[in-house]
């Protein structure tokens, strides 16, 4: 039998960059940046979020989305900051969409407020892809990690609006080249911030923070 | 397994495209779908899921077809546009980083393929 071919040009992800915009706008009305960390499990996002908002304190007050397959295990240790937090159980779905991230986010207290951190399911592929409305990306990558992954990960730290190199404390312990590590993340996103710090001993972390203080404007 | 989540994002738009015909279509013969390289997207994944998530719906047993988009970028330094070796973000003439995508990123539906036994019009 013969066929027709119907065209279209439907974008697949429009759905979500509905739910998207109207994240952008919250964000927007309330004078709140978001940002959304990625990286594999274990990488040390839950950590960074608890330094970031001890280091942060009442200059920047922090919210926190945290995503997961399951378990609230990473709320519960958010909680303990007496910050805000919402859990978002993804139930097997490896990332975050918009429209999850959307309903928590009108979740949250609208007043005294600053930022919203949002912890994406770890996972280095998966998130990436989605637009959630934040205003940046963020590749969390450990130092116990190997230095190649943004050329294993190139869509991540291509989206990504600064990497966050985590536990540099023990780097004198492995052999991970820093600057082959930082090249590779430069070839892929030429001149965007590498942040390297120790949830140990806090280095980095005030470099990293100022950076945040500036995303709202 | 964002194919999942992609697959059932085809499977609602071929549906809702369907519906939208001014004429009833034929049997939906196939789907064709552009996926930019930077998508990351394993074909067999998503045909998969596909063919998993359009049972018992309209599109139910039309096959998925996908079209690769290679990665093509312009220099904002020098001018240059072509092909990139992902995962290299650079210039292929200048070798400078100051690089726009121009393909690469697509995730869309771009046709149909339906029986013609009516006039479906679109």
């Amino acid at each position: 039998m013969a066929t027709q071919n119907i065209k279209v040009y439907r974008d697949l992800m429009g759905e979500n960059e509905k739910w998207a915009a109207a994240t952008r706008t919250v964000l927007a009305e309330r004078r709140l940046a978001m940002i959304n960390l990625i990286g594999s499990p274990g990488s040390g996002k839950t950590t960074l979020i608890e330094s970031t908002a001890r280091q942060l304190g009442a200059r920047f007050r922090a919210a926190v989305l945290e995503g997961d397959v399951e378990t609230t295990r990473d709320a519960e240790r958010i909680a303990a900051l007496h910050i805000p937090v919402s859990q978002l159980l993804t139930g097997g779905a490896c990332h975050l969409e918009a429209k999850l991230v959307h309903e928590a986010l009108l979740d949250l207290p609208s007043e005294n407020l600053d930022l919203v951190i949002v912890e994406n399911v770890g996972n280095m592929v998966c998130p990436a892809e989605f637009d959630i409305g934040e205003h940046a990306k963020i590749a969390v990558l450990s130092v116990t990690e190997g230095e190649d992954k943004p050329l294993k990960y190139p869509l991540l730290f291509r989206e990504a609006r600064a990497v966050v190199l985590t536990k540099t404390d023990l780097l004198p312990h492995l052999r991970f080249d820093l600057a082959a590590c930082e090249g590779f993340i430069h070839q892929v996103n030429a001149g965007i911030p590498v942040f390297k710090v120790s949830a140990q001993s806090d280095e980095g972390l005030a470099a990293w923070t100022d950076w945040l203080l500036a995303l709202r404007g | 397994m964002h194919e999942f989540s992609i697959g059932d994002s085809i499977v609602r738009s071929v549906i809702e495209e369907l519906a939208r015909l001014k004429t009833p279509p034929g049997a939906l013969r196939s789907v064709r779908v552009a996926i930019g390289v930077m998508r990351q997207i394993v074909p067999d994944t998503l045909v998969f899921a596909y063919e998993s998530l359009s049972q018992d719906t309209p599109a139910a047993g039309s096959k998925l077809v996908l079209r690769a988009v290679p990665v093509m970028a312009r220099c904002t330094a020098c001018g240059w546009q072509g092909a990139l070796e992902v995962p290299l973000f650079l210039c292929g003439a200048c070798q400078s980083g100051e690089i726009e995508l121009m393909t690469g990123m697509e995730l869309q539906l771009e046709s149909l393929e339906v029986e013609d036994d009516g006039h479906a019009e679109h």
